[in-house]
């Protein structure tokens, strides 16, 4: 049934739509691609951190956050990934690889992020050479590289099959799979045991890798901070690894039912339903450790958190907060995904899921800038950070060149899988 | 250090300057009533310990009985004594601390103005601050002025968090900053509880103060030359030294020396006997966020 309603979709989507839409899409993201590469040269190389908003109160600003929202994006879909190849949850199959190339994705643009905000890009390779073993920091230099290789080997693994596929055609494609197989010309059921068990290997050990050392290690990076009272506490590591968690499962709702809607592809409802539950499950979490976070600051009655506080919750910029953080973030979808009706909506799931990813900047936001704003001895002033034009039209810059990873990924290499819908194979004949 | 810097003369131009000095330098120095074979190869060697290849103490052992011979009781030091020295030193090096007498301090931002002039820091970059804060409410009321620099801390968060080592605890007690290392993460800045640290927006005051590009302070004995965009230690991090270049010298760091009302003490903490020593003992003396237990080295007295 499904089958036939595809290829049916097929036959009467207009192409031409499709590929109209499709020039749009690359025509506006090249554009913002382009403007941010400008204002990367023009600001970042030639003016240097002078081109931000960027002060010596407030030293770190939003490309921190981004940097930190990106990590979390990619270390919660890799988690998901390992649903499916960890654990063997064939139900998520359908989004496993997704997953996976979003997560080395999101892992690009994380670390561009952050490269972006050092202030001497020449002596980056410092970081790497002398290794300061008390730091987080240094720490997390190197679990990333590791974590990056690891999640491409995964990637790969989890496609050969379908690679080997792709390989007999004559196209870019085939020749891109044929370099990429070794020229491998069949996939035997052994070679497929052997997948399976490298991929539950890789899986495994990507969690700890995952979730200690690259997101509870970015957490960390905060969280020892013990000159920032209100980030210096054990449950902050854990509030990153649970928002992660939320936003990657939020992203790749978003891509799955996105992609389906574009393609005209029947979406997997209960793979979705079951999701957003998920989804739903992770935000009570979080909203638990976010109020015990929050109670247990208002107790310690220490001037600096509570002067963080009241910056984050009742000052002219707390906006992010309650629209942000605890709006789009956390009560909205929440509310969606409780409410029957629109819990078993794809529709709905896809708006909650959106509003999860724009939400979760905010929470970024909230955990770098605020206490940083807050001084540190009476007497110091208050800082004042804003992004700036170049820092915002730089951010976009990157995040288009996040989607058009995502996109050429998706176009080279077999991220759906292949016999699960069988026009796919047609395609490429 | 100096002779790095193109407008200086190379040490080869010395040796030049020299052999032009006199017609024939060996008919002088013949002339004289010692060795001058001996004085050549010493003055070759000197050069070699000056750059770093030899060791003082290798020096000393190959001149020494020579020298014995050559002078007899004139000649004074000898190996044995600066072997006996360094080993004695060892135990005994300074540990620079400062004592900041707030009862004394009169909030006239003299230490600041005098760190600027001294360190030549940029725009936006002070290595010292004085924090003003009134307490109480009319008639009933204090005015503290806290002097700020550095406290360089003896647990010192930010050489905790550094990715790249480019910032550690000398010997001497005081946190360095290698900026040739520092990759300009600013993480350090952000683990500082005392918020001593800046960062070198690359920003200059050469449109107000023409000339002010053309001289940096040698920071950490560091000889950097002109301050040029792009030039460390312009995109790295910054912070007070203790005046590190002035104590190489023997002077006191430039906010002690100028402080109009003599507030601020400056010494070797190692050294029982030293004032800061006795003035850190008393009953007075107090610490900046002593409960996070980074053990700053600057003593305030209340
Ligand atoms: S005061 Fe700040 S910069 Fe100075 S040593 Fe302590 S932590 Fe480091
Ligand atoms: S800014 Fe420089 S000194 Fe500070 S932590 Fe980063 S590398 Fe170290």
């Amino acid at each position: 049934m499904i089958l036939k309603e595809n290829i049916d979709n097929k036959m009467h989507a207009p192409k031409q739509k499709n590929g109209k839409l499709e020039k749009i899409y690359w025509i506006s993201i090249l554009i913002v691609f382009g403007i941010g590469i400008y204002s990367i040269i023009t600001g970042y190389f030639m003016e240097g951190m002078e081109s931000t908003n960027l002060s010596n109160i407030v030293p770190w600003g939003g490309w921190i956050a981004f940097y930190i929202y990106f990590i979390g994006l990619s270390a919660g879909s890799f988690l998901l990934s390992t649903l499916v190849y960890g654990f063997g949850m064939e139900k998520f199959e359908k989004i496993g690889r997704s997953a996976l190339l979003s997560a080395i994705v999101c892992m690009i643009t994380g670390i561009l992020f952050v490269f972006l905000d050092i202030g001497r890009p020449d002596h980056v390779m410092n970081s790497v050479i002398y290794w300061n073993v008390t730091s987080t920091m240094s720490w997390e230099i190197h679990f990333y590289i590791v974590y990056l290789v690891l999640l491409i080997v995964e990637l790969y693994f989890s496609m050969r099959n379908d690679l080997i596929v792709v390989a007999k055609n004559d196209n870019f494609k085939g020749k891109l799979s044929r370099f990429l197989t070794f020229n491998k010309k069949e996939y035997t059921d052994i070679d497929k045991v052997k997948d399976k068990k490298r991929l539950k290997i890789m899986g495994i050990i990507g969690i700890p890798l995952a979730i200690l050392g690259v997101h509870g290690g970015t957490g960390s990076i905060f969280a020892v901070l013990k000159a920032q009272p209100y980030l210096n506490s054990a449950l902050f590591p854990l509030i990153f690894i649970i928002s992660a968690l939320v936003s990657g499962t939020a992203l790749s709702i978003a891509i799955y039912v996105i992609k389906c809607k574009v393609k005209k592809q029947q979406v997997d409802t209960s793979m979705i339903r079951s999701l957003g539950s998920m989804l739903s499950l992770f935000i009570v979490i979080e909203i638990i450790m976010v109020w015990y976070e929050f109670l247990v600051g208002f107790y310690g009655l220490e001037h600096e958190e509570l002067g963080t506080l009241q910056l984050i919750m009742g000052s002219p910029y707390s906006w992010s907060f309650w629209i942000f953080q605890m709006g789009f973030a956390l009560f909205f979808p929440l509310v969606i995904l409780i409410i029957k009706k629109t819990r078993e909506s794809i529709n709905w799931i896809l708006g909650a899921s959106v509003m999860v990813l724009i939400g979760v900047v905010g929470v970024r936001f909230n955990m770098v800038i605020p206490t940083l704003i807050m001084p540190k001895i009476d007497g110091m002033p208050y800082g004042n950070y804003y992004m700036n034009l170049s820092e915002w039209l730089t951010s976009f810059g990157i995040i288009a060149m996040c989607l058009i990873l995502y996109t050429i990924g998706e176009k080279l290499f077999p991220i759906d899988e292949i016999d699960s819908h069988e026009n796919g194979v047609s395609k490429h004949e | 250090m100096a002779f790095n810097s193109n407008n200086h003369l190379q040490p080869e131009d010395y040796s030049k300057l020299a052999d032009h000095f006199v017609p024939d330098s060996n008919k002088v120095l013949a002339a004289s009533p010692y060795d001058s074979q001996l004085g050549k190869n010493m003055a070759r060697d000197a050069r070699k310990v000056i750059n770093g290849s030899l060791k003082i103490e290798d020096f000393h052992k190959v001149y020494s009985a020579s020298l014995i011979k050559e002078f007899g009781d004139q000649y004074a030091s000898g190996p044995m004594d600066t072997n006996q020295n360094s080993k004695a030193k060892s135990g005994t090096d300074p540990k620079w601390g400062m004592v900041i007498d707030l009862k004394k301090c009169i909030g006239c931002d003299t230490c600041t103005v005098s760190c600027k002039a001294e360190n030549r820091t940029p725009p936006g970059v002070s290595y010292n601050v004085v924090l003003e804060t009134i307490k109480g409410d009319f008639p009933n009321f204090s005015i503290t002025n806290l002097p700020k620099p550095c406290m360089q801390c003896d647990n010192p968060p930010c050489v905790q968090v550094c990715p790249t080592r480019a910032t550690y605890k000398m010997e001497n007690g005081i946190v360095t900053i290698d900026n040739d290392r520092c990759i300009g993460c600013r993480y350090c800045m952000v683990a500082c509880p005392y918020g001593s640290r800046s960062y070198d927006f690359g920003t200059s005051y050469e449109q107000e103060m023409a000339g002010f590009n053309d001289v940096t302070s040698p920071e950490y004995g560091v000889e950097r030359g002109k301050r040029k965009k792009g030039a460390i230690p312009e995109e790295t991090v910054r912070k007070c030294s203790f005046c590190y270049h002035r104590l190489q010298r023997g002077e006191e760091p430039a906010c002690v020396e100028t402080c109009i009302g003599d507030a601020r003490y400056f010494g070797d903490m190692n050294d029982p006997n030293s004032v800061v020593s006795k003035l850190a003992a008393s009953p007075r003396a107090f610490r900046l966020k002593e409960e996070l237990g980074t053990k700053p080295r600057v003593v305030y007295l209340r």
